[in-house]
């Protein structure tokens, strides 16, 4: 009886611990984005809106983005609100980094100027919206960042699937840019794991 | 209004409102990604090696000068990979086999279609009818191709396939494969020696083939003809292509330039004599930028974006041939042939900076000038047929597609004067000019020619041929 009365203790106080220690359970968004008349359903940002009274705190690692083989590499990335992007020069040629504007706010423009091969340069975004990369030398070349205002985002693959990891549960809006449709914005609420499916157009 | 001046406000109405028509539509047009055969192979923008095509920026000049190909790593930037024409490990069993090379993977072919509005000043009925205005003039439809067959081979050709109607010219401009680096195998520096053979533009100061200008610079037109002064007819023009070899480098990371050429003398034609002639160019770029590392770079880091080295060049040519007239006893048929010497030599210089192009050419020709002695039966020197000239010409990008140019020419000729070609025996021309990128491969270009005084016919008095000149330019 007093092992039964211990065994019993020790697995209630295992539970209770482990409940308080472990990570509130958290979701997963995921789906797929159809872009019906337009080139391809890949490269869609996909992400959580702003969440009343909440605010995430940026990352102290550096997000970063490549410019190889005069391709920004890769071609479309989110980062969350006051996340510094690293900008690499991979290439042997002269390239050079610049935004217009930041979701057609010309205020926001930007020129990082022009660095050899191996170096980088280091730009924190701290405006919301969409900053359209080119470079002044090769014009075709182009790539995006999607400053977000939450943690929980994704960029959609070739066949326009997309996974957004550790989602509290809770009721979201899902919202989406991509380079030539439309945003899309659906409400989603997240109880463990979740799937939707969104179609943006021109 | 009197009649005439009627006449051409309407023609300059009916013009611009074309303009404006065209401008407005290609404005609206949906992005353009024509590219010719470079901008097909890397899968980039004409304004990678252009400035303004045709003329290159550094970095363009560092890619003809490495074969067409990369200045470095050219492998990787490559989007359209060339067929192998055998395996690199063939290398080690030639010459027991063909030794290994590759082509394009497709075929790099190039189109470029050009064609003017003309508006011609009034000019005397004793000339000949010229109508004010000419509303399209075609210029060449002109197909290029070019490339590198493997590392060290490269190869250029063009030809204007228009042969029929108004301005169309026919025939081969460039043909050519150039051999580069050949000094790796002597242990030269790199780039110091490639081998060119075909038919080639010369290495001249500054291209006539490849010129942003709606007009030819006057002295690369300027030949040598004494007319009723004695027996020199020298077709010899530097605006068009040579046929021969030619031997040059540009060693010191292409700051300096050196080139021989051995050629026919009588530019596009079949040999027409024995002898050959010969031309040689040095120039030495002087590469002002500040810092050290940014000299060595292909392109100068600017606060914007790459951009030219600030740099002056400065260079020298020469020519030297000997054209032969009477060889078949055509023109006087109890003399032999009469073997002419002449040489054309010179200078030029260009200043780069920032937005900012100065350049400008100087040069004097000499032609021995021989008179038939009929009693004698031989030839005695004349006096010679000389001319010099030159050009200088400023342009400024005032954005990347709107560029503002001002050319002047200069020839002066006594011969030509006494031939009845100008009053004077100095001729120039005043030209300024402006070309608009409406796309990287779509330009509109202006350009008016002030003319020098030129006699009437049967008359003490003179005038000038001045025009207008405006139309679309593009490549695909």
């Amino acid at each position: 009886m007093k092992t039964l009365n211990k065994t019993v203790g020790l697995v209630t106080l295992f539970l209770v611990g482990w409940l308080f220690a472990a990570p509130v359970w958290a979701g997963e968004i995921k789906g797929t984005v159809k872009a019906p008349g337009m080139r391809s359903p890949e490269n869609i940002a996909v992400y959580i809106d702003a969440v009343p009274d909440k605010t995430f705190p940026p990352p102290t690692q550096h997000a970063l983005i490549d410019q190889r083989k005069m391709t920004f590499v890769p071609h479309v990335m989110v980062v969350l609100k006051g996340t510094t992007v690293d900008f690499l020069n991979s290439d042997t040629v002269g390239h050079n980094v610049y935004w217009p504007s930041i979701s057609g706010n010309k205020k926001l423009a930007q020129n990082l100027g022009t660095w050899p091969q191996g170096q980088k340069k280091s730009f924190t975004f701290t405006e919301l919206g969409a900053a359209p990369l080119l470079c002044n030398v090769h014009p075709e070349m182009s790539g995006y960042v999607v400053v977000a205002p939450t943690p929980y985002f994704a960029v959609t693959d070739k066949e326009g699937r997309f996974v957004i990891k550790d989602v509290p549960p809770g009721k979201y809006t899902l919202k989406t840019w991509s380079e030539e449709g439309k945003p899309v914005t659906q409400a989603v609420e997240v109880p463990a794991t979740i799937t939707v499916e969104l179609t943006v157009h021109r | 209004m009197p009649n005439e001046r009627k006449s051409v406000a309407i023609s300059l109405a009916t013009f611009l409102t074309v303009f404006a028509v065209l401008y407005m539509c290609l404005g609206h047009a949906t992005p353009s990604y024509g590219i010719p055969a470079f901008a097909r192979k890397y899968q980039t923008s004409c304004t990678t090696c252009h400035n303004n095509y045709p003329e290159l920026n550094d970095f363009g000049e560092a890619f003809k000068k490495n074969g067409f190909k990369f200045p470095k790593d050219d492998e990787s930037f490559i989007k359209e990979p060339p067929v192998m024409l055998g395996a690199k490990a063939q290398r080690e069993v030639f010459p027991k086999a063909v030794y290994p090379g590759e082509m394009p993977g497709t075929i790099p072919l190039g189109f470029r279609y050009s064609g003017n509005f003309t508006l011609n000043s009034k000019q005397p009925l004793a000339i000949g009818f010229l109508p004010r205005t000419d509303m399209f003039t075609p210029g060449p439809f002109a197909l290029f191709a070019a490339g590198s067959f493997g590392q060290r081979l490269s190869f250029w050709v063009d030809d204007d396939l228009s042969s029929g109607g108004s301005g169309a010219d026919g025939g081969l401009g460039d043909g050519y494969l150039k051999v580069n680096d050949v000094g790796h195998y002597l242990g030269l520096p790199k780039d110091a020696l490639n081998v060119r053979f075909g038919q080639f533009e010369l290495d001249l100061p500054f291209t006539q083939a490849r010129s942003i200008n709606l007009s030819d610079y006057d002295i690369y037109d300027q030949a040598s003809f004494a007319g009723g002064l004695g027996t020199t007819s020298n077709p010899l023009i530097f605006a068009e292509p040579q046929r021969g070899i030619e031997l040059g480098g540009y060693p010191n990371d292409g700051n300096f330039a050196w080139s021989v050429s051995l050629v026919n003398g009588n530019n596009v034609d079949p040999a027409v004599r024995n002898s050959k002639d010969i031309y040689v160019r040095v120039s030495q770029r002087f590469n002002l930028e500040r810092d050290a590392n940014v000299r060595k770079e292909v392109q100068a880091a600017g606060p914007t974006g790459p951009r030219d080295h600030t740099s002056l060049r400065l260079g020298a040519f020469y020519y030297y041939g000997r054209n032969a007239i009477n060889a078949d006893q055509s023109v006087f048929p109890t003399l032999g042939t009469a073997r002419e010497p002449f040489y054309r030599v010179g200078g030029d210089f260009r200043f780069k900076y920032r937005q900012l192009e100065i350049y400008g050419l100087g040069m004097h020709g000499h032609d021995v000038n021989l008179q038939p002695d009929l009693v004698n039966l031989k030839f005695d020197p004349g006096t010679p047929i000389t001319f010099t000239g030159g050009f200088g010409q400023v342009q400024y990008w005032f954005y990347p597609w709107l560029i503002g140019l001002m050319r002047y020419d200069v020839v002066n000729s006594p011969t030509d004067a006494q031939n009845g070609d100008s009053r004077r025996d100095t001729r120039n021309r005043f030209s300024p000019g402006l070309q608009v990128l409406v796309r990287a491969n779509i330009k509109l270009g202006f350009e008016y020619q002030h003319r020098w005084q030129q006699s009437i016919p049967s008359s003490t008095q003179f005038f000038r041929a001045n025009s207008f000149v405006g139309g679309i330019d593009f490549v695909f």
